[in-house]
């Protein structure tokens, strides 16, 4: 019980909610234009959520003066990617398998059926890698497997326990410059909680949790707006939901979904699978562009909050670089399209300072 | 209660108002609000309305050979609109009776032209509203610009306005203590640093007076990052089942250069917002619902019902004509649909101005290509402009201008970057890694000037109707004459001298040729020809004024001679200025609606 403990689990927090926004970012480039209206717009807006979360995390480290890390080999996330909760986040197309895939994450009481634990989820797929999921920094840092919801409620109880033990003023001692403020976020999925004690605090994590379970609980919020939980599932059955259907069983006219109407992406790219020197190439600038992101972020996160909107600016280079890459097919395949790998690559050494890159 | 049941002494709601614009949308949302129930007559189809619909012209967009500013906004059979691609040929809507052709052009869909504006939202400078009593030219508004300003302010919230007071204050336009605009400015383009560079400082003399020019960033009514307590509003989507899907995309501007024709993400405002946020249990919209008769008590003067012809099938001209009733009744079809309607009705012609004064901003292309790379074809369409010429002495004697700065490269002038790739490859006979090495040195590197000169009122330039010439709902086209006057000329030739001096100064090489861009139309000034588009700034038509001898509406743009009518919109000013026309016409739709509240709830 202690700040140590805290600082670790939240910076685990801020690592997971980064881990899955690669997999939606595939899903969501993979759809061809003019195709799946419906998919691409709920895509776009629970990536948008997640790198919400990400940051309400990444705020409540910052508030107690810790300092969330998100660039470099040993801070960025490895594809395939193993969440506390047994899900293993790969890198597809928008696919059945890909949803339910994100259907695992939305839900944050989700745990991966295991001998040990015969009642819990659905049945585990198939890996799609051909080497073994990479550990979550969250799943090394937990006891042993546990849901999204326990996992952010831990952090939550040791927050409230540590200010017990040394005072509220003494735990959030962080500098509110820090703070990732509603003016630099981008938008979309609520904004950002500007956090200095324990009630903001709790506020952040609970947006975090609540954004997932209250949208299991009541699939409707008070605009009337389906939760992303349950638009997944229209996508899934093509279905859309009507007021009087039960949940889990959509029965209302189809939703517009075509599977065919995707950039088939080899599963978990590999630079290996490329083949080619021009995809080979192209997949190093979306990885270089993906690090910048990275380091953008992790000094929007270090004290300078304002190099937020740089990232946003290169998330729209890496968007134009991976669908390089998912237009391309692979040479020598059966119909495969090249991907991105998402792996760490090191950005020219000007474009880590953050500053805004002119043409 | 259903659309067009025809109710012979009931009335159907306390306002009908004619059209689904800016203006129209405006006066809804605040009747509504305010309690009032208001039956909404949209003579287009809503298909902008819900997200599908809206997904629909973006793909008519993506789909058309040429990407003109009507591309993704193809109106129904039975409701015409004019179309850029018409001006050339003589077949288009509008009959133009001339000496010279009328370049604007709007749309008749629900949502109206803010479909496909460019966003620009500048206020009105107070000199505009006193063009008779400072410069002896034009004529001078009911009212001033004190009047507006908290109107003025109301609109940019309403709107969703982008811009820094400190930027804005100037040529003595002023706003109340503590204002600030919802959203911070879009930040400027690197273009528009790069000629800040060159240009900021620069002395130009206009008469006998040197002015002083500035690459000025604005108000534009585009999603930018919000001020304390503003939410920007996104992409609507009306359906029936209630769900609003797209809400969380467009809160942001995303620089997908397409401001004009469509902007794919709705970050730009469209009247589809305004309207989403009337009191809906208040509001019956009834799109598809061409007025085309106003019916008016011999004796009274007041007006008692609007006719409609109403269609299912957007591709057919067949419909049923009803009527709507109300206690009174609001005109915000556009400054020439609005007169349409007057005339087609033979209503409120005794001051002989109804439909007069017709005016627009023609303007010019100035284009060239800078010493070095300037970003285009990245961001906003245009995202400053200099406007140290809007005001001056000088207007006294030749029209005010101001100067737009493309982020588009030369788009809007000629059709590139396909133009500036086909030119290259037929008439240079370039290919491969030499065509790729000369379009990344000529692309980034082209600049647009548009250049928008001020019209004044007059007599000559009118909206008339000749009953021989119907569309195919047998409602008549607009007839317009329309000429340029020498005041406007002189501005003209003005604005060109002043591009080419900036070109100079920035070293932009002027690679301006008429001839070799998109055809416009011209017309000739002393030996010179200068060729002009619209900016779809209608104005004029139904002109304000404090005499019902020498105006058509009130300064509550109310009709002098039918007192529960009120026609709003662009056509009640009695000039213009240089500011581009919506930011004005929404604040006065705003305050025609504060008087329609306090009339009809007393």
């Amino acid at each position: 019980m202690s700040r140590e403990r805290l600082a670790e689990l939240l910076d685990a927090a801020v690592k997971l909610e980064l881990a899955t926004i690669p997999p939606y970012l595939c899903a969501l480039y993979s759809l061809q234009p003019e195709h799946n209206r419906e998919a691409s717009l709920v895509l776009r807006s629970v990536v948008v959520e997640e790198m919400l979360h990400m940051v309400l995390a990444a705020n409540v480290l910052n508030a107690i003066g810790g300092r969330p890390s998100v660039a470099g080999p040993e801070n960025a996330p490895r594809f395939p990617h193993e969440l506390p909760d047994g899900v293993v986040l790969d890198l597809l197309p928008f696919s059945p398998r890909a949803l339910d895939a994100f259907l695992c994450v939305e839900n944050p009481q989700y745990r991966a059926a295991s001998s040990a634990d015969p009642s819990a989820g659905t049945p585990t797929q198939p890996p799609t890698s051909r080497s073994g999921p990479h550990p979550s920094v969250a799943l090394n840092v937990t006891a042993g497997p546990t849901t999204i919801g326990a996992f952010y409620d831990e952090i939550i109880d040791l927050l409230e326990a540590v200010t017990r033990d040394v005072g509220e003023a003494a735990l959030f001692c962080g500098d509110p410059g820090r703070q990732i403020t509603g003016e630099l976020y981008y938008a979309g999925g609520g904004a950002p909680v500007v956090v200095t004690d324990l009630v903001s605090a709790t506020v952040a994590l609970r947006e975090v949790i609540d954004q997932g379970e209250g949208e299991i609980s009541s699939p409707y919020d008070a605009d009337g707006d389906l939760a992303h939980y349950y638009r997944f599932e229209q996508l899934k059955h093509d279905r859309a939901y009507l007021r009087s259907d039960r949940m889990g069983t959509p029965t209302g006219p189809p939703v517009g979904v075509d599977f065919a109407a995707v950039y088939p992406m080899i599963p978990n790219p590999r630079p290996a699978d490329l083949a080619d020197p021009e995809l080979i190439a192209a997949a190093e600038r979306a990885d270089r562009l993906w690090s910048r992101v990275l380091l953008q972020i992790d000094a929007a996160f270090d004290g300078s909050p304002a190099t937020l909107v740089d990232a946003v600016q290169t998330m729209f280079r890496l968007r134009d670089a991976m669908l390089v890459l998912l237009a391309n097919p692979l040479p020598g395949s059966t119909g495969l399209h090249a991907g991105p790998t998402f792996d760490w690559a090191p950005p020219e050494p000007s474009a880590a300072t953050g500053t805004r890159a002119r043409p | 209660m259903e659309p067009g049941v025809v109710m012979d002494s009931a009335a159907d709601a306390d306002v009908v108002v004619v059209g689904a614009g800016v203006a129209g949308s405006l006066v809804a949302k605040r009747l509504t609000r305010a309690g009032l129930h208001v039956l909404l007559l949209e003579a287009g189809p809503a298909t902008a309305w819900s997200f599908d619909g809206y997904g629909a012209h973006l793909d008519a967009f993506y789909g058309a050979d040429a990407k003109g500013p009507e591309s993704p906004w193809a109106p129904a059979v039975g409701v015409p609109q004019p179309d850029t691609a018409d001006l050339r040929g003589d077949d288009g809507y509008f009959v133009q009776a001339g000496p010279l052709k009328y370049a604007s052009t709007y749309t008749r869909l629900q949502g109206g032209s803010t479909l496909h504006w460019l966003g620009v939202s500048l206020r009105m400078l107070p000199e505009d509203f006193r063009m008779r009593s400072r410069y002896g030219v034009g004529r001078d508004w009911p009212l001033q610009y004190s009047d507006l300003e908290p109107y003025y302010r109301q609109a940019e919230y309403e709107i969703g306005v982008a811009a820094d007071v400190a930027d804005q204050t100037y040529l003595g336009v002023e706003f109340a203590p503590g204002y600030e605009y919802p959203m911070q400015r879009v930040p400027p383009s690197w273009s528009d640093s790069v000629l800040a560079g060159a240009v900021d400082g620069m002395p130009v003399t206009l008469g006998e007076r040197e002015y002083r020019l500035k690459v000025r960033s604005y108000p534009a009514a585009r999603n930018s990052t919000p001020r304390e307590g503003y939410r920007p509003v996104g992409a609507v989507d009306e359906g029936p089942d209630g769900q609003r899907l797209a809400r969380d995309l467009g809160q942001r501007c995303a620089g997908n250069t397409a401001c004009t024709p469509i902007c794919p993400i709705q970050a730009k405002y469209n009247a589809g917002k305004t309207l989403a946020q009337a009191e809906r249990t208040n509001l019956h919209v009834v799109p598809q619902a061409v007025a085309s008769r106003i019916l008016v008590d011999p004796l009274t003067g007041q007006v008692t019902g609007v006719q409609y012809q109403h269609y299912d099938d957007p591709s057919s001209p067949r419909h049923r004509v009803r009527t709507a009733r109300a206690r009174a009744y609001v005109l915000a079809a556009h400054a020439v649909e609005n007169v349409k309607l007057m005339l087609m009705s033979q209503l409120a012609d005794g001051s002989g101005l109804l439909g007069r004064t017709l005016m627009d901003h023609p303007s010019l292309y100035g284009w060239g290509l800078a010493p070095g790379p300037v970003g285009a074809f990245r961001g906003p369409l245009s995202t400053s402009g200099i406007d140290d010429l809007r005001g001056g002495a000088f207007r006294a004697r030749h029209a005010a201008f101001r100067v737009d700065i493309g982020n588009d490269g030369w788009r809007a002038n000629t059709g590139a970057p396909d133009t500036t790739v086909a030119e290259a490859v037929s008439a240079h006979g370039l290919y491969g890694p030499e065509l790729r090495r000369h379009l990344s040195t000529v692309l980034p590197r082209q600049v647009r000037f548009s250049l928008n000169v001020e019209q004044l009122p007059s007599l000559d330039n009118r909206v008339s109707i000749d009953a021989r010439a119907v569309d195919r709902l047998g409602n008549p086209r607009p007839v317009i004459h329309y000429a340029i006057d020498e005041y406007t000329l002189a501005g003209m030739a003005e604005a060109r001298r002043v591009y080419q001096e900036i070109f100079r100064r920035a070293g932009i090489e002027d690679r301006t040729n008429p001839d070799e861009g998109s055809w416009f139309p011209a017309v000739t000034y002393h030996g010179d020809v200068l060729h002009y588009h619209g900016m779809g700034h209608f104005a004029g038509t139904h002109v304000m004024g404090s005499d019902p001898s020498a105006s058509v509406v009130d300064v509550d743009q109310r009709c002098w001679e039918h007192r529960n009518l009120f026609l709003v919109g662009s056509g009640s000013f009695p000039t213009m200025g240089t500011s581009n026309p919506t930011l004005t016409m929404a604040a006065l739709a705003l305050r025609t609606s504060d008087r329609l509240v306090t009339e009809l709830c007393a």
